[in-house]
Formats: C-alpha cells, sequence, structure tokens
C-alpha cells in the first residue's frame, strides 16, 4: 500500500482518479494516444495551476505581498524586488530592455550561488579528498586504478587528433571502459525505473483492487 | 473481390498490431502476477536487499548519534517520477527517527517535492505519529533560499512545540541535530553540500537518493561531505528490511523481487536481441 490515500470518500475517490489515469497512460502501450495525450494535458493543467497557486499562497502573499503592506519602511528591499518580479510577470508585453535588468539579476543571482557553490564546497574539498593520505594508504591502490581508468576515459575523447600506435590504443582501451561504465550503470537505472513500474503495478493491485497485501 | 482484398488487409493490420502490442501487455500481465506470488523476504534465492550494509549502517549510525529529543529536518525535494523508488527507504527513516524518539520537521525547496511532503505529512497525521511533526512549508529560490534558510527557517505561520524548539535554538539550520535530504534531479544533497556545508560544517547531512543520482552523490560520502548515503535500490530494501518491524505498516512496499527479477530477465532479453540484430546486421565498432 502507498499510504498516500485516506480510507474515507476522498482517499477512495483519489485511488480511482489515480488507477485510471495510470491504466489511461499505459492504454498508449495498445495504441490509444487520445487518452494518453489527454492525461499529458491533464498533467500540465494540473502541473501549472499547482505551481501558480505555490507561487501565489507561499511566495508573493506571505513573502512580499505581506510584508510590504504590513510594514513597507521596514522591508526596504522588498520595493525593487516587487519591480523587478513585475517586470519579469510582464515579460511577455515588455520590449526586452525594460525586462533585462531583471533577468540578469536573476541569472547572476543564480550563476552567482551556483558557481561560489561549487568552487567551495565541491571542487576544493573534493580535490583534498584525492589527495592521498599518504604512502601506506589502504586506498591508494584504488585510487591509482581510478586514475589509469579516468586518463584511459580521457584519452578515447581524442577523436580526430594524429594519434600514435600506442596512444591510439590506450584511446581504444578508454572507449571501451567508458562503454563498460555506461553498461553497468544502465543495469543500475533499469532496475530503478523498473522498480517504478513494478510499483505502479503494486498500486493497481493492492491500493485499488486490495488484492495483493 | 476490391471488398474481400480489404478485408484480408484489414485483418492483417489488427494481426500486426496485436504482435505489435502485446509482448508490452503480456509483461505487465506477467509482473502483476509475479507480485501476486507470495515470497518470503529472506528468501536466499530472490533476495533485493544488498549483502553490502556499510550504508546502511552508516544512516542508522547518523540517526543513532542524534540525541533523544533531538530536532531533525526532513529536506524533502524529491521529484514526483523517481520518489516512489525512494519512498520505502523514506519511510524506513521516518520510522527509525520516530523510534529514537526524535522531533522531525519538513521542509521543501522544490514545487514537486512540496507536494510529496505536504502528502507525507497528511499520512503521518493520519498514523497518529507523536509528536507531530512541524511544517515550515515551502522556500522558494533554490539555492539562494537554501542560504537564506541558514539564517532563519521558520515560517511566520509556524507554531507549535517544535517550531518553539526551533526558534528557542536560533531559528536558522544550526537548530538541527541532522538534516535528511530527500534528494530529486532539482535540487539534490549536493546543493546542501555545496551551500549549507561550507556556512555550517558541524551540522552533520545524510541522503537518501534515488539511483540516477548516485554518481554524483557518492564522492561526497568518500570525501565525508554527506554523513550518510543510500542511494541505490538494493541499499533501500537493505535499510528497509532494517528497520523492519511489523508486516503491513505505513511504510509503502519495496517492489516485489520476482516481478524484478522477471523485468530484470526481459530487459536483457531486449537488449540482447537488440545486440544480436545489430551484430548480424554488421554494426559499427565502439
Amino acid at each position: 500500500m502507498s499510504g498516500f490515500a485516506s480510507a474515507d470518500l476522498a482517499g477512495t475517490l483519489a485511488t480511482w482518479v489515480a488507477a485510471l489515469a495510470t491504466i489511461g497512460v499505459w492504454s498508449y502501450l495498445v495504441g490509444a494516444r487520445r487518452i494518453f495525450a489527454l492525461l499529458q494535458y491533464l498533467l500540465a493543467g494540473l502541473a501549472t495551476g499547482y505551481l501558480a497557486l505555490l507561487a501565489i499562497r507561499e511566495v508573493l502573499i506571505p513573502r512580499l505581498v505581506a510584508p510590504l503592506a504590513a510594514d513597507p519602511g521596514s522591508h526596504l528591499l522588498l520595493i525593487p524586488a516587487a519591480g523587478l518580479a513585475t517586470l519579469l510577470a510582464g515579460a511577455a508585453w515588455l520590449p526586452v530592455r525594460a525586462t533585462t535588468p531583471a533577468t540578469a539579476v536573476l541569472l547572476g543571482g543564480l550563476a552567482a550561488f551556483a558557481l561560489g557553490g561549487a568552487v567551495v564546497g565541491t571542487v576544493l574539498p573534493q580535490m583534498a579528498a584525492a589527495l592521498p593520505e599518504g604512502s601506506g594508504s589502504p586506498d591508494q591502490l584504488g585510487a591509482v586504478v581510478a586514475l589509469v581508468i579516468t586518463l584511459l576515459v580521457l584519452l578515447g575523447f581524442l577523436h580526430g587528433a594524429p594519434l600514435g600506435g600506442l596512444t591510439s590504443r590506450a584511446a581504444t582501451t578508454g572507449r571501451w571502459l567508458l562503454v563498460a561504465g555506461i553498461g553497468g550503470w544502465l543495469g543500475f537505472l533499469l532496475a530503478s525505473r523498473l522498480s517504478l513500474l513494478v510499483d505502479r503495478i503494486g498500486f493497481l493491485l493492492g491500493d485499488w483492487l486490495a488484492v495483493l497485501r | 473481390m476490391t471488398t474481400d482484398a480489404a478485408g484480408v488487409t484489414d485483418r492483417q493490420a489488427r494481426v500486426a498490431r496485436l504482435r505489435r502490442v502485446a509482448p508490452s501487455v503480456a509483461l505487465l500481465l506477467v509482473l502483476a502476477g509475479a507480485l501476486l506470488i507470495p515470497i518470503a523476504a529472506d528468501d536466499p534465492l530472490l533476495r533485493l536487499a544488498s549483502p553490502e550494509r556499510s550504508r546502511v549502517d552508516g544512516l542508522r549510525a547518523a540517526i543513532g548519534d542524534v540525541p533523544v529529543d533531538g530536532l531533525v529536518l526532513v529536506a524533502l525535494d524529491a521529484d514526483l517520477g523517481t520518489y516512489p523508488e525512494i519512498r520505502a527507504t523514506t519511510r524506513a527513516a521516518l520510522v527509525d527517527l520516530a523510534a529514537h524518539g526524535i522531533r522531525l520537521a519538513f521542509i521543501s525547496f522544490t514545487p514537486e517535492g512540496r507536494a510529496i511532503a505536504a502528502a507525507e505529512l497528511d499520512r503521518l497525521r493520519r498514523t497518529g505519529v507523536t509528536p507531530a511533526p512541524a511544517d515550515l512549508g515551502f522556500v522558494s529560490g533554490s539555492e539562494a533560499g537554501l542560504v537564506r534558510a541558514i539564517a532563519s527557517v521558520l515560517p511566520e505561520s509556524a507554531a507549535g512545540p517544535i517550531a518553539d524548539e526551533i526558534d528557542a535554538r536560533g531559528g536558522g539550520l544550526a537548530a538541527f541535530d541532522l538534516v535528511l535530504v530527500v534528494s530529486g534531479s532539482d535540487l539534490s544533497a549536493r546543493s546542501w553540500v555545496e551551500q549549507v556545508g561550507p556556512r555550517l560544517p558541524e551540522l552533520p547531512l545524510a541522503a537518501i537518493a534515488p539511483t540516477f543520482l548516485e554518481p554524483e552523490l557518492a564522492p561526497y560520502l568518500v570525501s565525508g561531505q554527506l554523513t550518510a548515503l543510500l542511494a541505490t535500490l538494493r541499499e533501500g530494501v537493505t535499510y528497509a528490511e532494517a528497520i523492519a518491524t511489523e508486516p503491513g505498516d505505513e511504510r509503502g512496499p519495496t517492489p516485489g523481487a520476482l516481478a524484478m527479477l522477471i523485468g530484470m530477465l526481459a530487459a536483457l532479453a531486449v537488449l540482447g536481441e537488440a545486440a544480436a540484430r545489430r551484430l548480424t546486421g554488421g554494426g559499427r565498432p565502439v
């Protein structure tokens, strides 16, 4: 049992809708494309409605409108923020030049957080963690193997460059290692995606038809 | 004569269509049948659980290190599409946390995560978990929102003993003894490691993630930036089995081992058939 739907009428209704939607999506397998398309529209519409509701109820009103209405003096930074949000909201009708500052602030902020975080939180700590702790480290052999595989795979990307006999063989080995890695990963992903399908069948048998415990 | 020919063509088209759809429908029916066959979780021939338990032990240790009455933040930012893969693991972790007497607060930084968090909170309320977890709602701004949460994580509407305790401890992410990040693709545990880790290095971060995030997150576990990580189906099943005490609880089912085996064999057969066709057709070398 997924445990999401309650035992009351609303829960039963939700389970039926979910079950019929699941069967509707699977009907694509037997060529019923109209039902599948209809459910796609339903998903898109629900997602859009949900996002709009979330933005209005949990972001715009409590974090922008309400503070500005209650005490604008102590929320001065929200005034330009409201202006930028308005510009973005009207981007479809306004000239590009008018919306550029809002887009620039948005992208600049995102890039600053992403790049700063990547350097401080990933690149530097991962480089530090990759450094060998000492000649007696038990992981040293594994680290050397990882280094060799990484180098071979990187050589495998040297498409079009003139390569000598040894380098060419190394590049081919690198490509096969890459394929082996992707193949291994495909197996993991296959199990992962299969579990989603099995979960849906389990939902139909357990939550909907109640023949599975 | 023309009518007969049209009839034959129609019949041929129907047969061709039936042949095309039959394997998919048959697979669905076989998987459904396999799910109905009862198989013991500890059946030695059909075990989904991984024999390698270090990551499971890591998460249990991370939860065990949280003091009784401690505060754990569940950052639920999973995807709607892949959450079923980690649902059982997440619920097992919630059971594990509750068994340790730990108080929970839920927060989401993605819209999809918020939808799942709302459903899980509703489920927990129905099951009567005490104390009821605090709902810290949705925080917009993605990574910027994460950074803002370091200083203040409490929405103005937050009320109750857990919210009061968070407030008394400073009101930010540092108020928590552990953060359990339930990851998805939009905002994964990587964002927590990158944005929160350097700013709050003492805050332990544990993660539950679907399989596709494993290569992205595994290096953070090795470097110690993540305290614990469960990121494959088998690890999740191992953990859920380790936590399991009573059958039929509300943790959500782990996928049926026989159905998974049949599905994998079917997938291998399709791959093998495609490879054979490629080889006989003279495929290109790698």
